[in-house]
């Protein structure tokens, strides 16, 4: 794959909420569909709950952005439907990813200097 | 198996709803996660939440998607049409065309015939003819529509042309003269003032009450132009021939019913007066067919003895939106057959372009499916290319729409201001939204049904192939077929109005000025003014070097309104038919270019001396000897008589009723309320008019002179609606056979073009290249003849259509048949023969080598 340039990168930034979060779970390792979804609303407490389309419409983006990509490995054919997709973080998503933490670091590092920032709210 | 739950099947067709690209891919996984979903949720309000939830998720996302392929399979179709600008200008250009041409003649029929007419209930209103209540006083005629066992309501009206304003400045005005409830009636209220009231309608002869009842109510335009809008101009006097009238209202905008009236006034009644139409208002739950029936039996009841006229000539009953549309109604509904043949033939064309570039793209498919790309997705590529076509051609038809429109407003305007031919109406808008959509889906469908039978190998199996031939030959047959409908209709039309114009009409059209005088309300308005007025008018034209003969007359050929007239006796023993009475001057028939078959015509001694003397024409002649024998003979009507000094050929005086019995007279004064003054002249008559206009106005510049013309000019006036109904039919004729040119043409090379290397194998062995262009010329021309027959039968039966609904119109005959037919042949071969031009050129040692 050709390398992105910072350029391109930039352009990308910054993600949406729900993009950073897939990011966030395949970074982990691959998973389907559902199962991001299971992991973000534990993640943000049942706040973020993906409707279907919403997600998939996402994935749908990532992909053609080359964040992500699909993947033919199945974890277990017997325990799985078929019908699921996998999907595993690129090396782009993974830069994208970094940048975005990047940028939202700056960003609190400003608030705590205007704000002041307690340690556990 | 377990049978599949309700709500999962719900979900799966709700799934339908995304686009083919999206729902390929997740439409499983998503189903798979609603599956798991669902068996989480045991209680029915989590199940509750769970489908709002999804329904939500669906309606914003469904959009989002369908917006999303729909921009990716733009940018592929922008992309195709700049490899082919000019075939997608061609296309872009016939769908403009054929959409234009039926949102323009849509928004005309949609004025004319749908809508409602801007009165209150305008549904139940009723316009009369051959009815006539009582109304030789107020009092009888209010009395009648009160009681009426069929009508809540009547009101009357008649219109004429009157001089408006004072001395000095004046013009000409559409006068209507009304009962006093004909306001309320229509359920229109003035926008200053009032409208007339009970009592304010009186007894008498003539046009309408002097004293304190002399009111007026005038037009908005009036109210404008006159009093620039100044709510003083209630209590002005306005000047109606020279009578004064008080202003107590001013209609609303656009209110010009009947007529085009620009000013009303209450009406005054006399028995004799039957220039007086009927309008009403049915009572709630009367039909149109039992409104008929109780006219007929009042029309019986209000002149006793008369029954008989009434039973013959039976009183019509119209709603008043039909009675409006009148003679517009049926050309109205034959441009719109037109316009939908022509939208059609358009729809044939792109989808024999869109066919043939749906197999030029057969490899680039191919590879598309290879790659993934599903049946659906490319149908749905394909389909959103037509709608882009169809948008871009509705888009670029509003113009050609505007055009139509314009046009017609200018040569079929409709009966009320207020009807406009406009485009920007929730009709308009969504039958030519609908129009393009059902447009876009109809020529999109074929290629895209083919699109769907692609392989995924890129290889085309022969049969397939043959398939795509025989359905684009379908589609010239088509198109074929139609244009042969067309041309036919626009033959049969274009013969209707050659007949029309190039009618003996009995006068010499050529070389003849006319201008209209009134001298209502002038200074020459009384019985021995009048005389010396027209006198010197008349001596003034004779002066001058072109002009060879002047007169003047009531009514011009083909310009009469209404039929004034009687039923004349010759020494006693009455005629078979009513014959026209016109009043003349002298020279009157030189003027006309008539010819004189027996006798001699009005002197200036006969007009100065008032003498009895009478001219009849043939028509009248024929029933009675020879032309020659009526020359002194007596012609009585009631206790007048005249003797009979010439006989005239017969003139046209209505169109409707050509080569008439008309009778003259010479008059000291011809015309109520106009006068038409005739001048024959050397020379081109267009290079008159100023002269003839400059000499008449040098009598007296406060006369009224106008619709100064040449009489050429006012029959192409008269003319004008057929010339353009031929005009339209025949342009749509034109378009629709180059069209089809265009679609042969386009085939024919596209096989050649495939075929080039059968065709240099075959030149190898020794065919020549002729024979080859001849096997193919017959080839392509097969399903021109199949379109050929079908379209004769077509035009059969669309000219039977046409000649019950225009007058005159005759169904094409044998030699106009087969000239049509040989022509589009003919032009089709040489299409054909162009196309295969080609074969000519090949080079076949270069064909096989690069083979």
């Amino acid at each position: 794959m050709s390398r992105i340039t910072a350029e391109e990168l930039k352009r990308l930034l910054p993600l949406s909420p729900t993009i950073f979060h897939i990011l966030l779970s395949l970074g982990a390792g691959e998973r389907h569909g559902y199962a991001i979804k299971r992991e973000i609303a534990a993640r943000t407490e049942g706040k973020l709950k993906l409707g279907p389309g919403v997600l998939y419409g996402s994935i749908n983006r990532m992909l053609e952005w080359g964040l992500i990509e699909e993947t033919d490995e199945r974890p277990d054919p017997h325990l799985d439907d078929e019908r699921r997709r996998y999907y595993r973080i690129t090396n782009l998503g993974r830069r994208a990813a970094q940048a975005e933490a990047a940028r939202m670091r700056e960003l609190v590092e400003r608030a705590a200097e205007t704000f002041g920032v307690r340690r556990h709210a | 198996m377990r049978e599949e739950p309700f709500s999962r099947k719900i979900y799966r067709w709700l799934l339908k709803l995304y686009p083919a690209g999206f729902r390929e891919t997740y439409a499983g996984p998503m189903e798979q996660e609603f599956r798991e979903e669902l068996a989480e949720s045991t209680t029915a309000w989590a199940l509750a939440v769970l489908w709002i939830r999804l329904l939500t998720d669906l309606a914003v996302t469904i959009p989002a998607q369908v917006a999303r392929e729909f921009a990716q399979d733009a940018r592929h179709t922008f992309h195709l049409w700049a490899v082919r600008p000019w075939q997608t200008a061609c296309t872009i250009v016939a769908l403009a065309i054929g959409i234009g041409a039926n949102m323009g003649v849509f928004s005309v029929v949609n004025a004319l015939l749908l809508s409602s007419l801007p009165f209150r209930e305008a549904e139940s209103l009723a316009s009369f003819q051959l009815f006539f209540p009582p109304h030789d006083s107020p009092k009888r005629f209010h009395d009648w529509r009160t009681q009426t066992a069929f009508l809540d309501d009547a009101a009357l009206w008649e219109t004429g042309d009157a001089n408006l304003g004072g001395a000095g400045e004046w013009r000409r005005a559409r006068v209507a003269q009304t009962s006093w409830n004909f306001f309320a009636l229509l359920g229109v209220r003035p926008v200053l003032g009032r409208t007339f009231a009970p009592g304010e309608d009186v007894e008498g002869n003539g046009w309408g009450p002097t004293g304190p009842n002399a009111v007026a109510v005038i037009s908005y335009g009036l109210w404008q132009s006159l009093f620039g809008g100044e709510r003083e101009v209630l209590g002005a006097t306005i000047r109606i021939d020279g009578n004064p009238l008080t202003v107590i209202g001013v209609a609303p905008p656009g209110f010009d019913y009947p007529q085009r009236a620009s000013l009303w006034k209450p009406a005054a009644y006399s028995e004799g007066n039957y220039g007086f139409t009927t309008i009403g208002r049915l009572k709630a739950g009367i039909s149109w067919e039992r409104a008929r029936t109780l006219a007929l039996a009042e029309a019986g009841r209000f002149a006793p003895g008369r029954e008989t006229f009434a039973n013959l000539n039976p009183p019509v009953v119209t709603p008043l939106r039909d009675e409006l549309a009148g003679p517009t109604k049926t050309a109205s509904l034959v441009l719109m057959g037109g316009a939908v043949l022509i939208l059609l033939v358009a729809c044939l064309n792109v989808a024999n372009l869109l066919t043939a570039r749906t197999a030029d793209r057969q490899v680039e498919l191919s590879i598309r499916s290879a790659l993934g790309a599903s049946r659906a997705r490319l149908v749905q590529q394909q389909l959103s290319e037509c709608l882009l076509l169809a948008l871009a051609g509705g888009t670029a038809g509003t113009l050609v729409a505007y055009v139509v429109t314009s046009v017609a407003a200018q040569l079929q305007p409709a009966a009320l201001a207020m009807q406009t031919y406009s485009m920007l109406n929730v009709h308009v808008i969504g039958v030519t939204i609908a129009t393009m959509l059902l447009v876009g889906f109809l020529f999109g469908i074929l290629p895209a049904l083919h699109a769907s039978r692609i392989h995924g190998f890129g290889t085309r199996s022969s049969s397939d192939n043959r398939g795509l031939r025989r359905l684009r030959e379908t589609l010239v047959t088509a198109q074929v077929m139609l244009t042969i409908v067309l041309v036919s209709a626009s033959i049969s039309l274009g013969r209707a109005f050659l007949d029309l114009m190039q009618a003996d009409r009995g006068f010499d059209r050529n070389g003849v000025v006319t201008a209209m005088v009134s001298l209502e309300g002038t200074t020459h308005d009384t019985a021995a003014k009048r005389l010396g007025y027209f006198q010197e008018v008349l001596d003034r034209l004779s002066r001058l070097p072109p002009v060879q003969a002047a007169s003047t007359t009531q009514f011009l050929p083909l310009d009469a309104k209404g039929f004034v007239g009687a039923r004349f006796k010759l020494d006693g023993r009455q005629a078979s038919m009513n014959s026209m009475f016109v009043p003349v001057m002298q020279d009157y028939f030189r003027v006309m270019g008539n010819q004189l078959l027996a006798g001699r015509e009005f002197t200036r001694a006969d007009i100065v001396g008032n003498a009895r003397l009478a001219i009849v024409n043939e028509a009248f002649a024929r029933e009675f000897g020879q032309p020659a024998d009526l020359i002194g003979r007596e012609l009585s009507a009631g206790k007048s008589s005249w003797r009979i000094i010439g006989v005239v050929r017969a003139m046209d005086y209505m169109a409707a009723d050509a080569q008439g019995s008309q009778i003259f007279h010479p008059s000291r004064s011809p015309g109520w309320p106009r006068t038409a003054v005739v001048v024959r002249v050397a020379g081109a008559p267009e290079n008159r008019l100023a002269m003839v206009r400059d000499t008449i106005r040098s009598v007296d510049p406060q006369v009224p002179l106008f619709d100064v013309k040449t009489l050429e000019q006012r029959m192409a006036d008269q003319f004008a609606r057929p010339q353009f109904y031929k005009t339209a039919v025949m342009c749509f004729a034109a378009f629709a056979f180059l069209l089809a040119i265009f679609g042969i043409y386009s085939i024919v090379s596209y096989t050649v073009a495939r075929a080039t290397r059968a065709m240099g194998v075959r030149m190898a062995l020794g065919a020549k290249p002729a024979g080859l262009r001849a096997s193919l010329l017959l080839k392509g021309l097969l399903p021109v003849a199949e379109g050929v027959i079908v379209g004769v039968a077509g035009a059969l039966l669309s000219g039977k259509l046409l000649e019950s609904l225009v007058e005159g119109a005759q169904l094409v005959n044998a030699t106009a048949c087969v000239v049509e037919i040989l022509f589009v042949v003919v032009v089709a071969a040489a299409a054909i023969w162009v196309a295969t031009r080609p074969i000519a050129r090949l080079d076949v040692m270069q064909l096989l080598r690069t083979e």
